[in-house]
């Protein structure tokens, strides 16, 4: 066909950024497929193939859209783009004349390319409160390392060093289907075909473990107590790399100590991992290098979160897989420099920042600029004075994603003012003031950085958005000019250009050249023997060497070494609980075709698995007359949901694993109460000290079959 | 153009059903989501994988998936209980594929089929594989192959997959051997 032809862009169903190739066909688009010249080398997932089922979804938002009714009532008119804007403008703006900036909220989900855009409006508005994910979600895990190492560390799969790591490590993480960071599934299992080694650690046997040489299998929560007791070997065994030790690291013996706190035996009861696994894992570490470590979201969903990932960090340090190719590696970004100063450039005053939700308590918080989610949701539950009045929420359902459903409805429902900017009427959406239509990624011009990798590439848009949807961009770009226009720009493709502004490169000219990168020889290792962190070599912490005790932590008055506290509700730690509840809960069961509260409106996805899924070993679902597919009752003192039983044998008897983010988008109000496990999971137990992490991977809870309608909940 | 077969290496695949919708994105289902409402299988799959597992046995994990279309059998039972000849062999690419024209949708090939590789959609017509036949003409791989992250699908000349499965087991008694 003449008229037919391919746009190359960047996928944004995930947070990973596959290459692409759209087909476009007389303005519709009639193929997606990977981009076999791009980084990614032509592989995409499920999620991105299908998402010509969310571009063309009857379901999508198409009108700004004003609340007629009461809140959740349903009833909307549709209104002006100029209208919405300047309506969120003027609450936003009243709101900051009467209580002051903070009373101002900008809020998104986890990144999707704007996460700058969101920290550059809230920075406009000068609030402290911007929210997101963060704290249980790879912030913590940044400022954990910026704090240890001074700069996040990605696995090396490239062998651009000349090595390729020989031991790869999956800890709590399938980098194969899910949560790309930095690392993208195919360059993962490229490197995986030439390792020597493959260690997972996971509560469950994962998609990859018939192909590991060590599986261990975790009690969750516990990550912490094994990386220090693999660091009890590693040190008593005198197997660390010393010369990185002796050279390039601070408190060596400090930790020394405090690994003797952690014996083999000991950790083998605290984790349920054999003690003989551990020895050879830890050898395995130390002596089969480099090593890849590959970090999950579960060491940060805990209350031990900022341990839990310093523990794993100093165990990087000691076995020197620091810097040195196939092991962990600090990419230097390419020249047109780190794109997210777009987002940090515009300084918040310190007395908003240090008064951000959450501010006066969780040090490492204050140091992302991203406020505490759950402070600000039990401020407004509780008329604090100081409480959020305003809140503007883009590509985000916390009703879904925060812990305690209830709580944070009961919180949002207390706004005085609610915006709400998505490609549909979510579950939080249906209770905003105002919504905004938001254009699909296959609609939208941008620039793709998610993770300041080695590379950034262009999402070029392919076809017109339905009705008046504009791109996140857009939405961002016309709400900064409102309230700062010293900040931001005439049109998104200024705003492009500016972010690209260093490189000497228009956003029209990059859109044609599809990615800039740095790869190869331009990627230095061993930066710290280098002045390119510090003159005459040394990391960009305040001592300059990797702070294996840590002065930051020190200096906030937390614990400087790392440490392993046991979870908030556990058998050991609740055992009166543990008689009631008598089931170890985690709600991180992930699947390849779903991405937290997405996706369940896309047919094609959505049939692979049209229900929740709890996964529970074939003996316990025997002991509680469980069968397969039945429907079953999660309970825990917060409350109860109902999933269907996966009776899986890779997972300990004593735990259980629920599925996240579960709504019915096909059912009236979304079914928001029946299968969404954050109803179990809480925010009044103990946080992180540091960050304000909520535990998500610990929790206790009991099963039981659901007895009632059953006829009817199997029909489909 | 030479003949091809296609491979599907279990202990690769890591079921990400990556290929069952880079597959119904060419064909085998309309892409627009129309008619069925949210959470309604639309159902028709011309690759499809299947779970296998997990199985915990003393220290060992097994557990597999298997990815399974139509093999495009050299002497393929479809082909030959076939009444009206709607099924046949692409002389080109080796390709099973079909007539729809002259289908009359008596279901027998459904059932000649060991692998359940074809399938009668709702306007009676035959769904199944066709091996991306006009992709491998331009010299592209299959819609399956090219967006498998894990390299678990192969489509190429039978020799090529022979010696895949040769270098395999070799690697599979190294291992098991270690000098």
């Amino acid at each position: 066909m003449s008229h037919e032809r391919i746009v190359r862009t960047t996928c944004k169903s995930c947070h990973g950024g596959c290459g692409v190739l759209v087909t476009v066909s007389g303005g519709a688009i009639t193929g997606i497929e990977g981009n076999p010249d791009s980084f990614t080398k032509g592989t995409m997932c499920a999620k991105g193939l299908a998402t010509i089922q969310e571009v063309y979804n009857p379901n999508r938002l198409r009108y700004p859209l004003r609340r007629k009714g009461d809140r959740g009532e349903g009833k909307w008119e549709q209104i002006s783009w100029e209208e919405a804007l300047n309506t969120i403008i003027r609450n936003m703006k009243g709101a900051v004349a009467q209580f002051g900036p903070n009373s101002v909220c900008v809020g998104q989900g986890t990144g999707r390319g704007y996460n700058i855009h969101t920290m550059r409006l809230a920075s406009s508005i000068g609030t402290g409160n911007l929210m997101g994910p963060g704290h249980v979600c790879y912030i913590s895990r940044l400022m954990t390392y910026a704090i240890t190492v001074g700069g996040r560390l990605i696995p090396d799969f490239h062998g651009w060093g000349g090595e390729f790591p020989k031991t790869i490590i999956a800890w709590a993480r399938q980098a194969e289907t899910n949560n790309p960071e930095n690392e993208m599934g195919v360059w993962f299992l490229d490197a995986l075909e030439k390792a020597k080694h493959f260690i997972i650690v996971d509560p469950r046997a994962t998609r990859l473990a018939p192909r590991a040489n060590l599986w261990l299998q975790v009690r969750p929560g516990t990550d912490a107590a094994l990386a220090l007791g693999m660091m009890n070997v590693i040190i008593n065994e005198g197997l660390y790399d010393k010369e990185f030790v002796h050279h390039w690291t601070f408190g060596f013996d400090r930790l020394r100590d405090r690994v003797q706190e952690y014996p083999p035996r000991r950790v083998a009861e605290i984790t349920w991992v054999p003690e003989e696994k551990i020895i050879k894992a830890a050898r395995m570490i130390a002596t089969e290098t480099p090593v890849a470590f590959m970090i999950g979201e579960p060491l940060e969903a805990s209350n031990n979160c900022t341990q839990n990932n310093r523990a794993v960090i100093c165990l990087m340090a000691i076995t020197g897989n620091i810097e040195r190719p196939g092991g962990m590696v600090n990419w230097m970004v390419t020249e047109a420099g780190d794109l997210e100063e777009f987002g940090r450039e515009i300084r918040v005053p310190k007395e908003n920042r240090n008064g951000m939700a959450g501010g006066d308590q969780y040090r490492l918080g204050v140091m992302s600029r991203i406020a505490h989610p759950d402070t600000i949701f039990k401020q407004l539950r509780e008329d604090d004075p100081g409480r959020v009045r305003v809140m503007h929420l883009q590509g985000t359902n916390p009703i879904l994603s925060y812990a305690n459903s209830r709580a944070v409805f009961s919180g949002l429902l207390k706004v005085d003012f609610l915006s709400v900017a998505d490609l549909y009427m979510s579950p939080t959406a249906r209770y905003a003031d105002i919504v905004l239509p938001v254009a699909h990624w296959l609609e939208t011009d941008g620039i793709w950085d998610e993770h300041a990798r080695f590379y950034f590439s262009a999402m070029v848009k392919a076809v017109e958005p339905p009705g008046e949807a504009r791109s996140d961009y857009w939405i961002y770009n016309e709400l900064g000019r409102r309230i700062a226009p010293e900040y931001w720009f005439d049109s998104v493709e200024k705003m492009l250009d500016y972010q690209l502004r260093k490189a000497n490169i228009t956003w029209e000219e990059f859109k044609k050249k599809g990615v800039l990168a740095r790869t190869g020889k331009d990627q230095i290792y061993y930066k710290y023997k280098t002045d390119y962190w510090r003159e005459g070599g040394g990391f960009r912490t305040p001592t300059g060497k990797v702070e294996l005790y840590n002065t930051t932590l020190e200096k906030f008055g937390y614990d400087p070494l790392p440490s392993y506290v046991e979870p908030n509700e556990s058998p050991y730690s609740t055992p009166e609980l543990y008689r009631d509840y008598p089931l170890i809960l985690s709600t991180g069961l992930r699947v390849p075709y779903f991405f937290h509260t997405q996706y369940r409106q896309v047919p094609w996805l959505r049939e692979r698995q049209p229900h929740p899924l709890v996964q529970i070993h074939p003996d316990t679902a025997k002991r509680l007359g469980i069968e397969k597919g039945d429907w079953v009752w999660i309970e825990t003192p917060r409350g109860r949901i109902k999933q269907r039983a996966w009776l899986f044998a890779g997972i300990d008897p004593r735990v259980v694993i629920v599925q996240h983010s579960w709504w019915y988008p096909e059912k009236p109000d979304g079914a928001l109460w029946e299968s969404n496990a954050n109803i179990l999971t809480t925010s009044d137990l103990p946080c992180d000290p540091a960050t304000g992490a909520t535990t998500f991977r610990a929790l206790l809870c009991r099963i039981y079959r659901v007895e009632e309608e059953l006829k009817e909940q199997c029909k489909f | 153009m030479s003949k091809r077969a296609i491979f599907f290496d279990k202990d690769r695949c890591i079921g990400c059903y990556a290929c069952v919708i880079a597959c119904k994105l060419r064909h085998g289902a309309p892409p627009h989501p129309s008619a069925p409402p949210e959470g309604n299988p639309t159902g028709i799959n011309p690759i499809n994988v299947f779970q296998y597992g997990p199985v915990i046995q003393e220290d060992r994990v097994i557990q597999f998936f298997q990815p399974i279309s139509c093999m495009h059998c050299a002497d393929a039972p479809c082909i030959n209980v076939c009444p009206t000849h709607a099924l046949y062999t692409d002389p080109q690419t080796g390709a099973v594929l079909v007539n729809q024209k002259r289908c009359i949708g008596c279901k027998f090939c459904l059932w000649a089929c060991p692998y359940g590789a074809l399938h009668l959609d709702g306007k009676g017509e035959i769904v199944k594989c066709d091996m991306c036949a006009d992709r491998l003409k331009e010299g592209k791989r299959t819609a399956c192959e090219a967006t498998c992250v894990a390299r678990a699908i192969f489509v190429g000349a039978p020799e090529e997959i022979s010696q895949i499965q040769a270098r395999k087991a070799m690697a599979k008694i190294k291992k098991e051997n270690p000098e």
